[in-house]
């Protein structure tokens, strides 16, 4: 007789690690699947972490529990933070980590979890039995179920490109993931096909350096994760080079080489990471690209060259790489490809990541018409999360658009149409301000511990960091700096600012020209800690655009609180418009809000609406 | 949409009756009371009694009196709509109630949408659910007759200019998103001294149409303009002439005129809603009698009266009566049948109207319209040509968004002046873009996206 499982998570990438982490922490036994047992949380694209709102997510999947966060920290082996000098909102880190540590760690941590069992097998269908579902394996055995996450990346009828040459692949020469789709198809799931690319892997020992530009790490006090003591590495070194005309000119007179450009690729291209090839044809007028090169570990030869994605021949990739100053002597170890995958076509979608119509079933990550490993792991995490309410018999757990970038993620998912990989971009979320790298903790740290993936010590911690926030806010309203005293003279020979009436450390603070290190540099050098009194810097300066951020979410909130019956029957309310009732039929919101924001359901549309929701929950 | 904001609106259909009622609704109805009504002894108000008459005054932002008024409170859930209603009775000239409604929005509250107060009427169970299908059919004629209105507008001239402002608002918000999301992308640095240049265009842009706003309001909303004379004196003909075709009965046995007619009429590019009236007269007929009193209660509401005299007879009793009446009260005089021997004197009028014009016409031959109609529009929105106004702003709601935008734009300049963060720069950049967006009804945040994709070469 088999072990009993709770839930069962089909793949082991970043989605499906975080989901059964999630699960296992809810106390549900929980069976991981994936396809090749060597390759759980492998990065088949770059080896880097972060980046403007990518590095937001995974703070925020790290204040609830997740383990991207600590995960990259250890494994990183170079952190750099970026737009420093742009703002709060904007502030991220991104970090080079070591391909093979990171899968090392991660299956380690997750081998070590008692209530998770890690297993290899390819999935071939998936029925409901009675109140269960049945994961049959290729090899004949099964599993019984009440709950699943399919977390299955891109390998769902992947198919790879290299020039004219194409087949059947899951990423980075995987075996793929056919049968499950087409059986998921028969039971009546729609798929559509993403597109995505990744660059030749070159040999560290055929590039010349000289030729190239130094982009070396930063030397941090801290990484990613709330919990984790940071312990950072030596700095490895990244490379910037350039292409040029030549590189242009081989790859414009190979075009019809490309799948891209010879139709051989149906699937729909990604803007933010587009194939040299689409850069070249796009944007004629410039006459460089730039190309990083980026160590694939510590131990390997292996460097990614970011910027030089394509999926021309081989024979191509290698003529046009060796115009590139550094490059001209490279070894290629192996080649860039397109990838074509089937993700799961959004309107069956619910803001909860479950799968309309399939009780129990969840999705999370690249399936869902994402890409990149952290919007993987927010929605592996939320996925998790919700499976777990789910057994429970729980209300599901959603985040606001105002409360997290993983909030924007999904609403946009659920409501959007996407005809690319969807990657987030702080520009996608309405309350930049609110939601910053540095409060994240204080924003869900609270639904991690609720749903115990933050153990007791992790939230006493949290409280306790809370609370001294709160102090040194009380402080700074509290104590003031008056004119003529020793206060007075140290501020205005640190910040040039002269104090002419007594002043609040608050006030003093909301000027552009005082840091919160310049006062606590006069009054109490002791109380200076960088990660908290960013925190309180932040709340003290732009107090009056969060306010009106706070103000907008409470707006949407009211058009939130109205949820929509599941099984809402649109065709009984008059007066919708054509295009309003057939996008709503098939989107099917959750709530008010959610309605609001797909395309092509007007205002008008919404007051109706309204009013016969409110209407059918009153009869 | 339904919203936890206080709204206001007329709630009387314009210019008809002696009296208008702005309606307030919602939590804040009290403190924005407190904030523009007082006592008619100028003191501030600190008692609110429910459900009953009370005199005050309603002043504006400065505290100069507007119009006097009579109020009433009815306290939630016990209202109409079910919330803190705060109803006002003023004097009914739609520019008199415009002022107390712009008090109001002045003080915090909001313009209602159409059929909002019934919404949160309904939403609050004031309404029984067999009304529902009312209610959505009134809030779905009523926005799409709004839609119609703002997509007339939106094809005019305001929406080029408005769009115009918001191409060169994305022309530099565009660039600072790109470097925000790709910082290790190649994209330019922010210029400041030309972003400056470019925010201080827009701003002097949209403050040229908030100065043409207020006469842009009037130009939307029609003024009334009430015709008054005594019977016979050729009110209705007058009428048909201002609308160029037959409209009312006209014949020549006074009183046939039983309802009034009240016609929308495009003077010189002045929307007019023109009232014939009953004839101002003293008989027993109680049918007369009660148009007579309509009649005057028309007149103390309009923003114009025309007042017709007879130049081929001698003032009648009843013309002075009329005069009488009209004291005070912004008229333009008309002589009519100029085309008949003069017998009138018109001292009487002079001595009663030191300030109109005077006119003289011939409803029957059309001699004199073409000036009536530019005498109208004169008194109406003053002497400067339409041509010299090339763009208006015609709605409230379109005035409110552009003065929100001209805020933030104020903010971005000072951002830009004083090197505040790019983050900073962007969001209150995109707050403005967004407030315009409530005139053009455009929503960017996807087209900026498409822009950095379209402008920038992004992706390693």
């Amino acid at each position: 007789m088999r072990e009993k499982y709770d839930v069962a998570v089909i793949g082991a990438g970043h989605a499906g690690c975080e989901a059964a982490n999630a699960t296992a922490k809810m106390g549900f036994k929980t069976l991981l699947l994936t396809i090749n047992f060597n390759n759980i949380a492998f990065m088949p694209c770059n080896p880097s972490v972060g980046g403007p709102g990518k590095s937001h997510l995974v703070r925020e999947v790290d204040a609830l529990g997740g383990l991207i966060g600590r995960n990259t920290d250890r494994a990183h082996i170079q952190m750099r933070a970026l737009n420093t000098q742009k703002g709060p909102a904007v502030r991220a880190l991104r970090a080079q980590t070591d391909k093979h540590l990171y899968q090392q760690y991660m299956q380690q941590y997750l081998e070590m979890q008692p209530l998770i069992t890690i297993r290899q097998g390819e999935v071939v269908a998936l029925d409901r039995v009675k109140d269960l579902w049945r994961l049959t394996l290729s090899t004949g055995i099964t599993f019984d179920v009440p709950a699943v996450v399919i977390a299955t990346g891109t390998f769902l009828r992947g198919r790879v490109h290299i020039g004219p040459l194409s087949f059947p692949s899951g990423p980075q020469g995987q075996h793929p993931a056919n049968a499950l789709a087409e059986y998921l198809e028969a039971q009546g799931i729609k798929f559509k096909r993403f597109k995505t690319g990744t660059p030749a892997r070159v040999r560290r020992r055929s590039l010349n350096f000289d030729a190239m530009i130094e982009q070396p790490g930063d030397c941090l006090s801290h990484g990613f994760s709330h919990w984790l003591p940071w312990n950072p590495r030596q700095p490895v070194s990244c490379w910037l080079t350039y292409t040029n005309e030549k590189t242009h000119a081989i790859i414009r007179n190979n075009l019809h080489l490309a799948p891209m450009y010879c139709g051989a690729i149906t699937g729909i291209g990604t803007r933010y990471c587009p194939a040299i090839e689409n850069k070249v044809v796009n944007f004629p007028e410039r006459d460089r690209h730039q190309v990083f090169i980026e160590p694939e570990g510590l131990n390997t030869d292996e460097m990614y060259i970011a910027g030089l994605s394509s999926s021309l021949p081989e024979e191509i990739q290698d003529q046009f790489i060796r115009t590139v100053p550094g490059l001209e002597a490279v070894e290629i170890v192996r080649p860039g490809y397109a990838i074509e995958y089937d993700v799961i076509a959004p309107e069956q979608l619910q803001n909860n990541l479950a799968i309309r119509g399939w009780p129990g079933v969840f999705s999370a990550g690249q399936i869902n018409g994402t890409s990149g490993y952290e919007e993987a792991a927010a929605q592996g995490i939320i996925a998790g999360i919700n499976a777990g309410l789910y057994l429970k018999g729980e209300e599901p757990f959603t985040l606001g658009r105002n409360e997290a970038y993983i909030g924007v993620l999904i609403d946009d998912l659920v409501t959007k149409e996407n005809n690319e990989p969807y990657r987030v971009m702080t520009s996608r979320a309405e309350f930049r301000l609110s939601l910053r790298q540095d409060n994240a903790d204080l924003r869900l740290t609270e639904y991690g511990y609720r749903f115990k993936l933050i153990t007791a010590e992790e939230y006493d911690c949290f409280q306790k960091k809370r609370q001294r926030i709160e102090k040194k806010l009380n402080y700074f309203n509290e104590h003031y700096i008056t004119p003529g005293s020793a206060q007075a003279w140290r501020l205005k020979e640190l910040t040039g600012v002269e104090v002419k009436q007594k002043t609040s450390l608050k006030q003093l603070l909301r000027m552009p020209q005082i840091q919160i290190a310049d006062l606590w540099a006069i009054i109490d050098p002791a109380q200076e800690a960088p990660l908290e009194d960013e925190v309180v810097e932040n709340f003290i300066k732009y107090e009056g655009y969060l306010e009106r951020e706070a103000k907008m979410a409470a707006r949407l909130a009211k058009m939130e609180e109205k949820k929509i019956p599941p099984d809402f029957d649109y065709s009984v309310v008059p007066n919708l418009s054509f295009e309003a009732r057939e996008k709503l039929e098939k989107r099917r919101p959750a709530t008010l809000g959610q309605a609001g924001r797909i395309s092509g359901v007007s205002p008008a549309d919404l007051s109706t609406l309204l009013i016969w929701i409110s209407r059918s929950s009153k009869s | 949409m339904y919203e936890s904001t206080t709204i206001a609106a007329i709630s009387t259909p314009p210019g008809e009756g002696g009296i208008g009622i702005v309606r307030i609704s919602g939590a804040e109805a009290l403190t924005i009371g407190a904030k523009i009504l007082r006592h008619p002894s100028g003191k501030t108000i600190a008692t609110w009694p429910e459900r009953q008459v009370r005199l005050g005054i309603v002043v504006d932002q400065a505290g100069e009196p507007v119009d006097e008024v009579i109020y009433f409170y009815f306290r939630a859930p016990r209202s109409y709509t079910g919330e803190d209603v705060l109803e006002i009775q003023g004097h009914g000239g739609y520019q008199n109630l415009k002022k107390i409604l712009t008090s109001i929005l002045q003080a915090g509250a909001r313009l209602a949408e159409p059929g909002e107060f019934t919404k949160r009427a309904f939403l609050n169970g004031r309404l029984d659910l067999t009304q529902a299908e009312a209610v959505i059919d009134l809030i779905r004629a009523r926005t799409d007759l709004a839609q119609k209105v703002a997509l007339k507008q939106l094809q005019g001239r305001l929406a080029q200019v408005i769009k115009e402002q918001e191409e060169k608002l994305l022309a530099l918000l565009v660039p600072i998103e790109a470097a925000l999301d790709f910082p290790e992308d190649e994209v330019p640095d922010l210029q400041r001294a030309r972003a400056l240049d470019e925010v201080s265009k827009v701003r002097r842009r949209l403050e040229q149409l908030l100065a043409q706003a207020e006469r842009g309001i009037i130009l939307r909303d029609a003024a009334t303009v009430v015709i008054a004379g005594r019977p016979n004196v050729g009110k209705s003909s007058l009428l048909n002439q201002l609308l160029g075709e037959e409209r009312a009965i006209v014949t020549p046995i006074p009183g046939t005129t039983r309802d009034f007619v009240a016609e929308i009429v495009d003077l010189e590019g002045v929307p007019v809603r023109l009232i014939d009236t009953a004839g101002v007269r003293q008989i027993d007929d109680p049918v007369e009698k009660a148009g007579v009193e309509k009649a005057r209660q028309l007149m103390d509401g309009a923003d114009l009266i025309l007042a017709i005299f007879d130049a081929a007879t001698p003032l009648t009793p009843e013309d002075h009566e009329l005069i009488r009446f009209l004291s005070g009260k912004p008229a333009l005089i008309i002589l009519n049948k100029t085309d008949l021997p003069v017998k009138v004197r018109l001292e009487p009028l002079w001595a009663a109207f030191p300030q109109a014009h005077f006119l003289s016409v011939s409803a029957l031959t059309g001699a004199g319209i073409g000036e009536l109609k530019a005498l109208v529009r004169q008194e109406l929105i003053g002497t400067e040509g339409l041509e010299e106004q090339p763009v208006l702003v015609t709605r409230v709601r379109h005035k409110d968004a552009i003065a929100e935008a001209l805020e933030l734009l104020a903010l971005v300049q000072q951002g830009l002046e004083e090197e505040w963060s790019e983050d900073l720069l962007a969001v209150n950049l995109r707050a403005a873009l967004q407030a315009l967006g409530q005139i053009s009804g455009r929503s960017v945040s996807e087209e900026i996206i498409n822009e950095i994709f379209a402008q920038f070469c992004i992706g390693k």
